[in-house]
């Protein structure tokens, strides 16, 4: 089969489950950086921080692996650091730079911006902003408009190198909504206490930066020629907010965010870390058969399936704990679980969040092992 | 002394609580007194989260609630000082750079009433053992955001048989990705994934 055959045969199968469509089989997507660059013997140092490499290694590893369907979120080709930095608005901790060589990358989760900055946000615009934090959160010789060219000329190009392989990316570009970068740059706690302190300064810096974040979003995915976008959620969590916040300052920008995205034609994959059950129902209010619910293994997929079946298809989700200190056979035993109880319509089989850096490489081949045997239709 | 304070910050009713604070001490009402009516009206905060009324944040601004109520009267108490429930010993573990949960944990183990030593992060074994050697805590709580955490916590609760401590001290672990599985791999004796559970565990073990 040509790679064009294959491509075409991949995306239409991830059409299919996407529009919670009946399948042939389940598709396997895959989502593991850093465990890509250790199963394929590169260090950490290296992969976190050189163009180019992590392609050639997440390529390498899939095909390794026995090949997949999809690729999740391929990486930009910056460096980690520089893309971590520009979600979370804080300073990133490197392997071989700030921490011991093969180990993973992690956010520095400090204070970077003040409540001033809210001030400076609403009267000089996110875009400045955002170059003034950029400046100040990063360990690297990057400036914002060199990240945003070089992530603009080279996604594409990342991309085309999926598709030679017959492999649909589904997120060209990753973003989050408005909540995200400030929670990052206040840190949890205050951002938390600005939110019932100051609700009404936070509301009007977020409706401030919203229009700038969804054009950034749109231009990097239409540009990417990948599927669609990740709109990302981590600390905005169901379970780590009162519903009063979670209404005001999370389902209103996410919504909002979702409906540019999918009228634009990119399918929106909302990675959401943590648990987001309250609120599963809400999804519902988000365009049919446009999003992927892609999930980390804490939301209850078994509910979502109950609240969401042929409205939303799920993208997951085999927990991180499960991939580094599982066993083999509990890896099966939840894919197999997971197919039942989800599937088949509806669902594409991936890791949780990004398979981390220390999975067992029996793991990982016991899940694409799982997803063969359970996931014909 | 009516139970007011107790309710607003069972209510997270900020303002209202320092305002209802100030105003009872200029009255002469007993800063200990006032402090332990506080402690109450956080139980109430803790009970609404275990009935899935409160959420995270909420027992964020709780701890915050308290911090503040604290700065006011603790230097207030004069010879009498905050009856301490026990000690406790929190840090993340080795590798693991992440300090929001563990801060959290802090903050209400300490609101809590417990005298908690907060070892920061990427907190080796030895360090752990040491601290609980000067301080005395019959409890340890490791935190850890990542997996590499997972064997970070097992080779502290390994550091602490080796230096004969185990039998004496309870150990809980907290994270997000924290398991039962996770537990058992551990060696930990009880693991949780809200701050609540941390207090719940000190309640049960330090009596």
């Amino acid at each position: 089969m040509s790679a064009d055959t294959k491509y075409a045969k991949n995306l239409a199968l991830i059409n299919k489950a996407i529009a919670c469509e009946p399948v042939e089989r389940i598709p396997l997507a895959y989502a593991a950086s850093a465990f890509s660059a250790l199963y394929m013997g590169v260090p950490l140092s290296q992969y976190a921080v050189k163009m180019g490499l992590q392609t050639d290694v997440s390529l390498a590893a899939m095909k390794k692996l026995g090949g997949f369907d999809a690729q999740n979120a391929p990486s930009s080709g910056a460096p980690f650091d520089v893309v971590l930095a520009s979600l979370w608005l804080s300073k990133v901790q490197l392997p071989g730079r700030e921490l011991p060589e093969n180990t993973v990358w992690q956010v520095l989760e400090k204070e970077s911006m003040t409540v001033a900055d809210y001030d400076y946000i609403i009267e000089k615009g996110w875009p400045k902003f955002q170059n003034k934090m950029f400046a100040k959160v990063m360990n690297s010789p990057w400036d914002f408009k060199k990240f945003i060219i070089k992530t603009i000329l080279r996604t594409p190009f990342t991309n085309r190198r999926f598709k030679k392989d017959g492999v649909v990316v589904l997120a060209g570009a990753i973003g989050t909504y408005p909540f995200e970068p400030l929670c990052g740059g206040r840190s949890m706690h205050n951002f938390f206490m600005d939110l019932y302190r100051m609700p009404d300064k936070v509301e009007a810096v977020m409706d401030v930066m919203l229009p700038h974040m969804i054009k950034g979003l749109i231009m990097g995915g239409k540009g990417s020629k990948g599927l669609g976008v990740w709109v990302g959620g981590w600390r905005s969590a169901s379970s780590l907010l009162a519903p009063k916040l979670w209404d005001r300052f999370v389902f209103p920008y996410m919504k909002k965010m979702v409906e540019a995205v999918t009228d634009a034609g990119l399918i929106a994959i909302l990675h959401l870390d943590q648990d987001w059950t309250r609120d599963l129902a809400r999804l519902k209010e988000l365009p049919a058969k446009k999003c992927l619910l892609n999930t980390d293994g804490m939301t209850d997929l078994r509910e979502a399936k109950k609240l969401l079946d042929g409205h939303m298809a799920i993208l997951g989700d085999v927990p991180s704990s499960l991939f580094s200190h599982g066993t083999p056979q509990q890896i099966t035993d939840y894919v197999r679980d997971l197919i039942n109880d989800v599937g088949p319509t509806g669902l594409i089989l991936c890791p949780g969040c990004d398979a981390p850096f220390n999975t067992k490489f029996e793991n990982m081949e016991a899940f694409v092992a799982a997803a063969r045997e359970f996931g014909n239709v | 002394m009516g139970n007011s304070i107790e309710q607003t910050v069972g209510d997270l009713q900020e303002q209202e609580t320092l305002d209802a604070v100030k105003a009872q001490l200029a009255q002469g009402a007993d800063p200990l007194e006032i402090l332990q009516t506080c402690q109450k009206g956080l139980d109430i905060v803790g009970q609404k989260y275990t009935d899935g009324i409160y959420y995270i944040s909420d027992l964020m601004l709780a701890g915050e609630i308290f911090k503040q109520v604290s700065a006011i009267l603790i230097p207030k108490l004069g010879s009498q000082s905050a009856t301490t429930k026990g000690k406790v010993v929190i840090g993340t573990v080795k590798g693991d750079i992440h300090d929001i949960g563990k801060d959290l944990v802090v903050n209400m183990v300490t609101a809590a009433g417990y005298e908690v030593t907060d070892l920061g992060v990427d907190v080796p074994t030895e360090r752990f053992v040491e601290a609980l050697k000067e301080t005395g805590a019959t409890v340890v709580g490791l935190s850890g955001l990542l997996t590499l955490a997972f064997d970070a916590m097992k080779e502290t609760v390994q550091g602490l048989k080796d230096a004969g401590l185990r039998d004496q001290v309870k150990v809980m672990i907290g994270g997000g990705m924290i398991s039962e599985d996770i537990c058992n791999y551990t060696g930990a004796d009880g693991w949780g994934n809200n701050t609540q559970q941390a207090v719940n565990f000190c309640k049960e073990w330090i009596k």
